[in-house]
C-alpha cells in the first residue's frame, strides 16, 4: 500500500504552545528512513491519535521523543527539553506505554515493580496506583514474565498513569486487552484527563476504540505526517460526497486538486474532497452533478481515504 | 437521563450529548432543577473526552437549557420551557434527518412526506427495526 496522495490536508496547527513538537525529524535504520522530515506539533492538553498503517513510523516517532532512539536530523522538544540531550529527565515526566509487551525487570514481581516506579518518580501517587491495580485486578505477587500480553498491558498503563505525567505517550494502548478492560481503560482516561491536565499522543491501528477521546489527529505514512489537524476540521472539511452525474461528465478543476478519494461506477461516483462544504457543493452542483449526500468520516474511514487515495482526482 | 453516543452518527460527540439533555427534557425525565451528571462522571460513563462534555454543558448553558452553579455542579435551568422551544428544536432535528435520507435515496420532500403520513396513521411509534436508517 502506498500512498501517492499530495498533501490535501493541513499539516500546520499554528503557533501553539505545544508541549510536544519535532521539526524536520529524520531517523534512518540503515538504508531504510522510518522518519523522513516530520513536523509534529502536539498542542498542550491535547489528546492526540497518530495514525498510520504498519511501518509508517509511529512507534519510532514516539520511541524518539522518549529519547530511547537517536534521530539523524532536526529538532526535538518534549516538554521544553531535547531528549537526544536530556533522555533521563524527558522520561522521568513522561507515562509511556511501550509497543512492546516485556518488562525490563521480568524477574521482579508486580508489586516489587510498581515500588520500584514509586521511588523513581518523585509524583508517584500511591493512592492512585492502588486504585488502578483494583481496578485493574491485578495480582501484586505476579511475577512480570508470567503475566500475559492483556495483564502486561494494564501494568503498564498503571505504571504510567500512576505518576500522573503531564505528558502521556501510549503505544496501542488497547492491545491485548479484551473488551470489558478496554472500555474500563477508555474511563478509566476519561477520568484521569478530567483530573489532571495532561497531554496525550496516542498511536494505534484501532482508532475507533479511542476516537471518543481525540481531539487532533495526524496521519503517518512512509514516514511522512499527510495531515495534521483538530479532529473537529477533519469532521468538518473533509466530507464524502456521493453524486449522480450525467453522460462525459469530468470534475471542475478547481475541485480535483483537493480529493483525496474517489470511488463510484458510470453515473454515481463518490468523493472524498477537502474543502469548505457550501463550496464544494455549490461546485460539484454547477458541474451538473446532483448532489445526493455529504457526510464526515470517522478517523479510520479518513485515514482510508488518504492512504488508498492513489487515484484521486480522475 | 440516558445519553447514548453512536459512532455511526453524524453530529459530533458534543452535540449528540445536547441532544441528549434535550431529549431528557422533551421526553419529561428531565425536570427543571435537576442536577446533570459531572463533568467526570459522564466523560468516564461514555468513555469520552471530559472536553467533550464541558463543550456540551457550556453550550447548554449558553442556550439557556442548563445552569452551572460554581462548587455545586450543572443543573436544568428552573425556566425552562420545554414545549415551548425544545419541542420544536428536536423536531427540527428529525426532520432535517429524514429529508437527509431522502435525498439520499433520490426522493424528493412530498414522497417523504406522504410516506410519513401514511405510515404515521398505521404503524406503532418506536418500532424502527423495519428499517435501520441507512
Amino acid at each position: 500500500m502506498t500512498a501517492t496522495t499530495t498533501s490535501a490536508l493541513p499539516v500546520n496547527l499554528g503557533d501553539g504552545p505545544f508541549a510536544v513538537s519535532t521539526a524536520g525529524l529524520v531517523k534512518r535504520y540503515g538504508s531504510s528512513t522510518a522518519l523522513n522530515g516530520v513536523d509534529l506539533q502536539l498542542p498542550e492538553h491535547a489528546v492526540y491519535v497518530l495514525v498510520g498503517p504498519n511501518g509508517a513510523g509511529k512507534s519510532t516517532l514516539l520511541r524518539t521523543l522518549m529519547g530511547l532512539v537517536r534521530r539523524h536530523a532536526g529538532d526535538v522538544n518534549v516538554l521544553g527539553a531535547d531528549p537526544g540531550l536530556e533522555g533521563g529527565h524527558v522520561r522521568g515526566r513522561i507515562g509511556y506505554v511501550p509497543e512492546d509487551h516485556r518488562f525490563g525487570y521480568s524477574w521482579l514481581t508486580v508489586g516489587q515493580l510498581l515500588e520500584h516506579h514509586a521511588v523513581y518518580y518523585p509524583s508517584w501517587d500511591p493512592a492512585y496506583a492502588r486504585r488502578l491495580t483494583e481496578m485493574y485486578d491485578v495480582d501484586p505477587d505476579k511475577k512480570c514474565h508470567t503475566l500475559s500480553k492483556g495483564q502486561s498491558r494494564r501494568v503498564q498503563l498503571i505504571l504510567a498513569l500512576a505518576h500522573r505525567p503531564p505528558l502521556l505517550l501510549l503505544d496501542e494502548p488497547t492491545d491485548g486487552l479484551d473488551h470489558v478492560v478496554r472500555d474500563a481503560t477508555l474511563s478509566i482516561l476519561s477520568e484521569h484527563l478530567a483530573d489532571s491536565p495532561t497531554t496525550v499522543l496516542i498511536s494505534t491501528h484501532r482508532v475507533y476504540e479511542v476516537e471518543p477521546l481525540v481531539d487532533h489527529v495526524g496521519v503517518l505514512s512512509d514516514g511522512r505526517l499527510l495531515g495534521q489537524l483538530p479532529r473537529g476540521d477533519l469532521r468538518g472539511s473533509l466530507l464524502r460526497y456521493s453524486a449522480d452525474v450525467p453522460e462525459r461528465w469530468s470534475l471542475p478543476k478547481e475541485i480535483g486538486g483537493r480529493v483525496v478519494n474517489r470511488r463510484g461506477r458510470a453515473r454515481e461516483i463518490e468523493w472524498t474532497v477537502w474543502g469548505d462544504r457550501d463550496e464544494v457543493t455549490r461546485g460539484l452542483s454547477q458541474a451538473g452533478a446532483t448532489v445526493r449526500e455529504v457526510a464526515s468520516l470517522s478517523v479510520d474511514e479518513a485515514a482510508i481515504a488518504l492512504f488508498s487515495g492513489e487515484e484521486a482526482g480522475s | 437521563m440516558q445519553i447514548h453516543l453512536s459512532r455511526s452518527d453524524e453530529r459530533p460527540l458534543y452535540v449528540q450529548i445536547m441532544d441528549g439533555v434535550r431529549r431528557g427534557l422533551v421526553r419529561g425525565t428531565l425536570r427543571p432543577e435537576d442536577p446533570l451528571p459531572s463533568v467526570r462522571d459522564l466523560a468516564s460513563e461514555l468513555r469520552v473526552n471530559p472536553r467533550t462534555v464541558s463543550q456540551a454543558y457550556a453550550e447548554l448553558e449558553r442556550d439557556g437549557v442548563v445552569q452551572v452553579r460554581h462548587g455545586k455542579g450543572t443543573f436544568v435551568a428552573p425556566e425552562v420551557r420545554p414545549d415551548q422551544r425544545e419541542r420544536p428544536r428536536l423536531a427540527k432535528q428529525v426532520a432535517r434527518r429524514a429529508l437527509a435520507d431522502a435525498s439520499r435515496n433520490g426522493l424528493v420532500l412530498e414522497e417523504l412526506l406522504e410516506a410519513l403520513r401514511e405510515i404515521g396513521e398505521r404503524e406503532s411509534p418506536g418500532d424502527d427495526t423495519k428499517e435501520d436508517g441507512r
